[in-house]
């Protein structure tokens, strides 16, 4: 029991104390904020006793004042290039009063340490005492109750204290994370990825920018047990999900009239979809209305048909918008597969289909990443929306086809925007709504990544049962966390806009109360390949292609020759 | 025009009659172009240098305390629990010393017949009548006694500020039936009186007339008197004219007025209340300073203020020097009081200006401001800045390694504003 004992007494607590918190006089600098610190108090031990307890709290904030000096004087030394060092004014007198919200009590005599809620005040006058590390992480673990703990960082305050996370809630309760570009975020998800890999636990990441493909290279050096597969897209449907073939011409293409429409619908009720790829099953509905318009333009005026009716400008309009949807999804292709060109040492496959094959996308010990760069939001979110549709659908079935895994959404706001937002009928949002909701039922986790989680579906932010947020400056943002999140101290949402690169603010189930951290930045996990963008050194390692080449050293000869043709004769 | 100025203009405007009203300025006009006339011949008014950037590193290793005394005024009903204290903030830079210390701190309930300060007087009557008075005799007996630390201390001190007046008006203590203080508390503020501090020495049992406020301050104003370092009162805004009376009453004896010119001018300033605040206002100009000049403060002209049992003891006050710094234009000059003539008037005049515009919109000695914000109790009540005070109060009672004091100050710092009225759990009997 007689640990307080050993722990360094760092100041003297204040005034009136409470339940709640209390304030302490600090000595000479020796906590910071957001540091742990513990006091004693007497509480009745429910058999008549009084016993001694620790109280534990956490330090909100520290205030430093110099209430002696007068501030008007502050004026005359600038005005008059008076050093205050000379001046009889007090320089010395700063007093530093830290504010403590209490978190609870532990017994004294139990080595495991359980907090329990205070119901007796702290000692006015009591000293305070700064816990030594170890005794400090078996608090903030001890009341998870964690049989998979997971290390993330260290208390933002205190280096020498490990933060670990409890990875069951983590992957079956949903979690936010949230924070402005370059916050952070990825680099903690990228943290907690390299932690459940280690655990063989399944996850799949929607990528959008290749943030995680650093996976694939250090796959044999740091993951040697693991799989890590690296997918793009296949704009393949099935036939049942023919509402997305519907959504995505209606909002790749023109917006379309009434007739239009009725006339797009009979279409795709006459050509049968294959289950091959949608830009073949687009083109062939091109084909058949073409030929549909030949009959309309025909002697027949469409009657061998049965178009007769359908006006040929309708027809047109029709086809030209579908030629309209064909060419953006080719031309998302041909981005992707640029894209994947630049990583030529990277083996990128075709995603297999979920329907019939999920194993090879979730299976024990894989990190699946799908790489989503190049495509629009719509097609992105279609896509997702019908793998994670058809993975959750194993997860139901009887037979279990594939294990529980964890989902990775990053830039969720492009796949999951708030009503609000105007995006109506992104057809990922349904799914994740059901995935979110049904999780905890059937393993199917999320970790949602967004900058903006003022702009996130609201049903879905309100199932993430933990949240860390990274640095916000946006002040919509920021009332967002506060007025989400009941688990966030109101304190430590105080300091999100000043927080730097890594260091964030968690609560929820994933801990037991409200931490500020740093990450820890597993800076083997950057993509060397194309790393942060560079585009400095891109250009210092330019060289024009041949026909930019010839184009500028004949450039000269042409604009002479158009100068003296536009020279007017004198 | 100047607040204070202004305010006695509205008050005169209010309290007067109609004449008086009209003519408040056209007197004040009137009187501040002779008083000016004299302070010229006698030349008085002086011209202060003030170049901070170059001063202030030549006064760096000065070493300067700065008094000043705080009183709780919270009103408490039934009770009068009262924390009188002097504290001083002393500092040299150079040294690197700036020290924050209370000297004297009492903490009475004056209704407890057991209480330390002062004896109690079984008279009902007289005890709410008088309450303030014990409260003002108290606090000016420990600025007077921090002031007699500071010079026992042997310490080498280059000035003594205290804020208020270096010898204070005696006559409401005067009063009949005004208690004496203890036994105890006499020798607490003057230490001295016994002789060396001996353990033979033999305790003299003082009457009740040696422990009586005027005895007692008495011996404290002649020891400071004897200082070896210049002490200097401070008071920010005179609401006397005795400086104005003082020199026209000189004036008068060297026979430069008529006694009926003297008289008049008297009464005329008597009847416009005006003050020497007012009229050095209107005189001096920025960085100017008069000259002090001696005072009998316990008298006016040459006869006691007010007649009292008293009048052998306060005939032995010394007279004090009275002088003016003006340190801003924006506020009235301050007056700085002596028990002794300065023996390097423009030099610490000077340091006066200097420290004065450090508060460059109040123009009074900043130091003073430090210790007044430290030392003030009413405040220290306060919701705000409790936390903040009870530090100290804490630190405080643990330094002083008082019992009674560390407990009080334990239950102040663990308890409600108003629950904390106890009494100190150890007693004198
Ligand atoms: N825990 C950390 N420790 C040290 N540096 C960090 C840490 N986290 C992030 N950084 C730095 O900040 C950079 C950006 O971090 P990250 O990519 O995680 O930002 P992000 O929040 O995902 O931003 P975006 O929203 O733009 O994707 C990192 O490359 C790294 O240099
Ligand atoms: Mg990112």
């Amino acid at each position: 029991m007689k640990k307080r004992s050993k722990w360094q007494t760092i100041g003297t607590v204040l005034g009136e104390t409470n339940i709640n918190e209390f304030f302490f006089s600090l000595k000479n600098y020796q906590a910071k904020k957001g540091d742990i610190v513990a006091t004693e108090t007497n509480v009745p031990d429910g058999n008549g006793k009084i016993i001694s307890v620790t109280v534990w709290g956490k330090i909100m904030s520290i205030d430093c004042s110099n209430e002696w000096f007068p501030r008007q004087a502050a004026q005359e030394l600038a005005n008059e290039d008076i050093d205050i060092r000379d001046t009889i004014l007090p320089t010395t007198r700063d007093e530093l009063i830290c504010k403590v919200s209490i978190l609870g009590y532990t017994k004294n005599n139990e080595d495991k340490l359980k907090l329990l809620p205070l119901v007796y005040p702290v000692k006015p006058a009591a000293s305070v005492d700064y816990p030594n590390s170890n005794d400090v992480e078996k608090l903030l673990i001890s009341d998870l109750n964690s049989k998979h703990p997971i290390y993330i960082g260290s208390l933002l305050a205190r280096e020498s204290v490990e933060i670990k996370i409890d990875a069951d809630n983590l992957v079956s309760r949903h979690v936010l994370i949230t924070g402005m570009s370059g916050s952070g975020k990825t680099v903690m998800v990228r943290r907690i990825i390299s932690e459940l890999m280690q655990k063989m636990f399944p996850m799949l990441i929607y990528d959008i920018h290749g943030d995680y493909l650093g996976f694939v290279q250090k796959n044999k050096q740091m993951f040697p047990n693991n799989k890590v597969k690296l997918f793009y897209p296949n704009l393949s449907i099935k036939s049942e999900d023919k509402e997305i073939i519907y959504t995505l011409i209606e909002k790749l293409g023109k917006p379309l009239t009434e007739p239009q429409n009725d006339y797009l619908n009979s279409l795709i009720n006459k050509v049968k979809y294959e289950e091959s790829s949608l830009i073949k099953y687009i083109n062939k509905l091109i084909t058949q209305s073409k030929d549909y318009i030949k009959d309309r333009n025909s002697k027949t005026k469409g009657a061998s048909s049965g178009m007769g009716h359908i006006k040929a400008a309708t027809m047109f309009v029709v086809n030209r918008s579908l030629g309209q949807v064909v060419k953006k999804l080719v031309s998302m292709e041909q981005t992707n597969f640029r894209h994947r060109k630049k990583m030529a040492n990277l083996k990128f496959e075709q995603l297999p289909d979920a329907g019939t094959e999920p194993e090879k996308i979730i299976s024990k010990g894989q990190l699946s990443i799908l790489y989503l760069k190049g495509y629009e939001t719509l097609p992105a979110s279609a896509i997702v929306s019908i793998l994670s549709e058809s993975l959750f659908k194993h997860r139901q079935e009887v037979e279990e086809e594939i294990p529980p895994f964890l989902t990775i959404i990053e830039e969720a706001h492009n796949f999951i925007p708030s009503r609000t937002e105007n995006k109506d009928n992104l057809p990922s949002v349904e799914t994740i709504r059901k995935l979110i909701t049904e999780g905890r039922k059937f393993g199917t986790g999320l970790m949602i990544v967004s900058q903006r989680p003022a702009r996130l579906d609201e049903t879905i932010v309100s199932q993430c049962n933990s949240h860390i947020s990274f640095r916000i400056k946006n002040q919509k943002d920021q009332k967002f966390v506060r007025d989400t999140s009941e688990t966030f101290d109101a304190e430590d949402t105080k300091q999100l806009p000043a927080l730097a690169n890594g260091q964030g603010v968690i609560s929820g189930q994933v801990v037991n109360f409200s931490l500020p951290v740093q990450i820890k930045f597993d800076e083997q996990l950057l993509n060397t390949d194309i790393g942060n963008e560079n585009f400095i050194s891109t250009v210092e390692k330019w060289d024009d292609k041949e026909t930019v080449k010839l184009r500028k050293k004949f450039a000269k000869d042409f604009s002479s020759i158009s100068e003296s043709n536009q020279r007017r004769p004198h | 025009m100047n607040n204070n100025l202004f305010l006695n203009y509205i008050n005169s405007a209010i309290n007067g009659s109609k004449v008086v009203q009209a003519n408040f300025l056209n007197v004040l006009d009137k009187v501040s172009k002779t008083v000016i006339k004299i302070c010229n011949h006698e030349n008085l008014i002086i011209n202060l240098d003030y170049t901070p950037s170059t001063s202030w590193p030549t006064y760096k290793n000065k070493t300067v305390a700065f008094v000043d005394g705080g009183l709780d005024k919270t009103p408490m009903p039934s009770s009068a629990p009262l924390t009188i204290r002097a504290g001083s903030y002393i500092v040299n830079k150079a040294a690197n010393e700036q020290l924050f210390k209370v000297n004297n701190s009492k903490i009475v309930d004056l209704f407890d017949p057991d209480n330390e300060l002062y004896d109690f007087i079984d008279d009902d009557s007289f005890e709410d009548m008088m309450l303030n008075k014990k409260k003002d005799a108290a606090r000016i007996i420990c600025e007077a006694a921090t002031l007699v630390n500071h010079i026992q201390s042997g310490k080498k001190y280059d000035f003594c500020f205290l804020h208020g007046p270096i010898q204070a008006i005696l006559t409401p203590f005067t009063q009949q039936g005004f208690p004496p203080f203890t036994q105890l508390a006499t020798e607490d503020f003057i230490p001295f009186i016994n002789g060396k501090k001996d353990k033979e020495r033999k305790k003299r049992r003082m009457t009740p007339e040696d422990r009586h406020f005027i005895k007692v301050y008495l011996e404290c104003i002649k020891f400071i008197k004897k200082s070896p370092f210049p002490i200097y009162g401070v008071v920010e805004t005179a609401v006397s004219a005795a400086y104005t009376k003082n020199l026209l009453y000189n004036f008068k004896n060297k026979g430069h007025i008529s006694s009926k010119d003297y008289k008049e001018t008297i009464d005329t300033i008597n009847k416009y209340r005006i003050t020497d605040s007012n009229l050095f206002e209107i005189i001096l100009k920025r960085n100017q300073a008069l000259k002090p000049i001696e005072i009998q403060k316990q008298f006016y002209g040459n006869k006691l203020i007010q007649r009292s049992m008293w009048d052998e003891v306060i005939e032995q006050y010394p007279k004090i020097f009275m002088g003016y710094v003006k340190a801003t234009d924006n506020q009235s000059p301050i007056r700085i009081e002596t028990l002794n003539y300065p023996k390097n008037l423009i030099k610490d005049f000077g340091y006066i200006l200097c420290v004065s515009r450090l508060l460059p919109n109040y123009g009074y000695l900043a130091g003073l401001a430090v210790v007044d914000r430290f030392v003030k109790i009413s405040n220290f009540m306060s919701k705000a800045s409790r936390n903040y005070r009870s530090t100290h109060l804490l630190k405080q009672a643990i330094n002083n390694k008082d019992q009674n004091t560390v407990s009080l100050a334990l239950k102040i710092l663990s308890k409600k504003n108003r629950a904390w009225i106890n009494r100190p759990t150890k007693r004198r009997k």
